[in-house]
């Protein structure tokens, strides 16, 4: 049985449903489901945005959240079912752009493989986000950089701040 | 050898087909192919920052690839500059 369901879609051809993945994950072995849904908020730093575009390498992706949730398989270390979908594609205010759902026998391991999840996904997964803003300029997001070098660089950077923070990286998202 | 490279986010500036396309001997390694992209983009897509490249991950469609592995003579090739997803 598929116990890690990992997906890109693009929205052109219809929305993410939270509901596939509360679906996907219930089993009655499980007591505890923990959800994780990413919106596309109004306000980012301080600017009206109008949209975000996700841009994918879907098949590196796919791979990328299917190690992540082996990793959040050993984490919990017992039974466990983890559905994993991003965006991908011209998204509106308020349109879901990721959802993560974890089932397990109790909450504890589900609420932690939920968060390994999407810390990893936010932060490993080759996904590119460009905000468009009132004005009508757009940016790409500063990011996470996957070059190995510059990922300990950019921990060592964080410093202390972030090591309190829990979050060890040098910027904000 | 001629490598296409698909580009994606921020990098997808450099050329609007979606790819680049980069001479590199045989057995190069990564770090080598970053450096012939540096040359390409200063060349041919000037607006594009040598710090961005610096700072992005060549991949294939399987995993990522580390500046001291040799790049691979086929399949698919990528350039992910920092993510951000979510």
């Amino acid at each position: 049985m598929t116990e890690i369901y990992t997906a890109v879609v693009d929205i052109a051809h219809g929305p993410l449903r939270p509901a596939e993945a509360l679906e996907f994950v219930a089993d009655p072995r499980f007591g505890g489901i923990a959800t994780f849904i990413g919106r596309v908020r109004q306000h980012n730093l301080g600017r009206v945005v109008t949209g975000i575009s996700y841009d994918l390498f879907d098949a590196l992706a796919l791979r990328t959240f299917q190690h992540i949730g082996e990793r959040a398989r050993q984490e919990v270390g017992g039974p466990m079912k983890l559905y994993i979908a991003h965006a991908k594609g011209d998204l509106r205010i308020g349109d879901f752009a990721v959802v993560v759902a974890a089932a397990t026998p109790h909450r504890d391991e589900a609420f932690r493989a939920c968060r390994l999840a999407i810390e990893a996904v936010k932060h490993e997964a080759p996904i590119w986000k460009q905000e468009h803003y009132i004005d009508g300029h757009s940016a790409w997001s500063e990011g996470c950089s996957l070059c190995e070098e510059h990922r300990a660089e950019e921990q060592r950077a964080a410093g202390l701040a972030a090591t309190q923070a829990g979050d060890a990286h040098g910027h904000e998202h | 050898m001629k490598r296409r490279i698909s580009l994606f986010g921020a990098l997808r500036e450099a050329d609007a087909r979606g790819y680049i396309e980069v001479d590199v001997p045989a057995h190069s390694t990564i770090a080598e192919l970053r450096e012939a992209v540096q040359h390409y983009a200063r060349e041919h897509a000037p607006a594009i920052s040598p710090g961005l490249i610096q700072r992005s991950a060549f991949a294939s469609g399987d995993e990522i690839l580390h500046n001291h592995r040799s790049v691979p003579e086929q399949g698919e090739l990528a350039i992910l500059p920092p993510v951000s997803g979510g």
